[in-house]
């Protein structure tokens, strides 16, 4: 995995969870790549070893199991792989 | 002694407009003096785009650029003249700090998502031009300024309105790219081929 991504079922779960997360570790706000289809447009980008924090912290969150879904992102241009997690 | 401009104490853009006033009277060598980094960067920058070569001396906080007309140099004109090495020829204007009307939340998520794709493009801008509450971006946050820094390493000018920078109090706060001024940014839009304004 080169880095993660957060993908949301509403616009709204994708702003509030970037707040939620950003106190956790650092987060970039990405466009939902063309290879995921699930979702609303914005995604949260994150950091490898972030992800059980990334984890926990949606869990704790007001954002229910199933309006958002992580994935592990390899590579770049024609060879990007996203796998779900 | 060549020709000497004295715009001390000068406020932007007028060290730039003396400076272009020597070049349009046919001086190929003469001296500017200027007492503040900003209008250094400016001459050097008006130097370049006018095929001068420039040489900096500094003194008790007053800077003397020695302009010369890059004389036999068919390299340098080629440089100046050719288009961008990267990105081809267009511009992007930026003149606040989110991308369309209403939501501000949804509209600064969307300016980031912008420069992420614009960042991680192959077709990158020779330019992108920051005006008004525009000049947040490259000051204030710091996941724009990140893209900011991956374009402008791949060739891409960052021009940020110095006077813009001074209304909101950022100049001090400029993360990535150059303190700027009209004459520089209206010149580089009309070199572009294309400018998008957002």
């Amino acid at each position: 995995m080169d880095y993660g991504v957060i993908t949301f079922t509403s616009t709204y779960g994708a702003i509030y969870a970037q707040k939620v997360l950003k106190e956790v570790a650092p987060v970039q706000v990405m466009p939902v790549l063309r290879e995921i289809s699930l979702g609303c447009g914005i995604a949260v980008r994150f950091q490898p070893e972030d992800l059980e924090e990334m984890r926990a912290a949606l869990a704790a969150s007001t954002l229910k199991e199933g309006e958002y879904a992580f994935y592990a992102i390899t590579g770049s241009g024609k060879d990007l792989t996203a796998q779900p997690l | 002694m060549s020709y000497l401009v004295d715009a001390k104490g000068k406020p932007c853009p007028t060290p730039v407009i003396m400076a272009k006033k020597a070049m349009a009277e046919g001086h190929d060598t003469f001296t500017v003096l200027v007492d503040n980094p900003t209008a250094v960067e400016n001459l050097k920058r008006l130097a370049d785009s006018q095929g001068f070569a420039v040489a900096v001396r500094e003194e008790g906080g007053t800077y003397a650029l020695d302009f010369a007309k890059g004389e036999g140099c068919s390299a340098c004109e080629e440089a100046v003249n050719s288009p961008l090495p990267t990105g081809g020829d267009w511009a992007v204007f930026v003149g606040r700090d989110i991308i369309g009307d209403g939501d501000r939340e949804l509209g600064t998520n969307l300016m980031r998502m912008f420069f992420y794709t614009l960042a991680q493009g192959e077709d990158k801008p020779g330019a992108v031009l920051f005006m008004n509450a525009g000049v947040k971006l490259p000051t204030l946050d710091e996941q724009v300024a990140d893209h900011l820094k991956v374009l402008n390493d791949a060739g891409t000018e960052i021009l940020v309105c110095g006077t813009c920078l001074n209304f909101y109090g950022l100049t001090d706060q400029l993360k990535v790219g150059a303190v700027s001024n009209m004459y520089d940014i209206v010149t580089r839009m009309q070199k572009a081929g294309k400018v998008i304004s957002l």
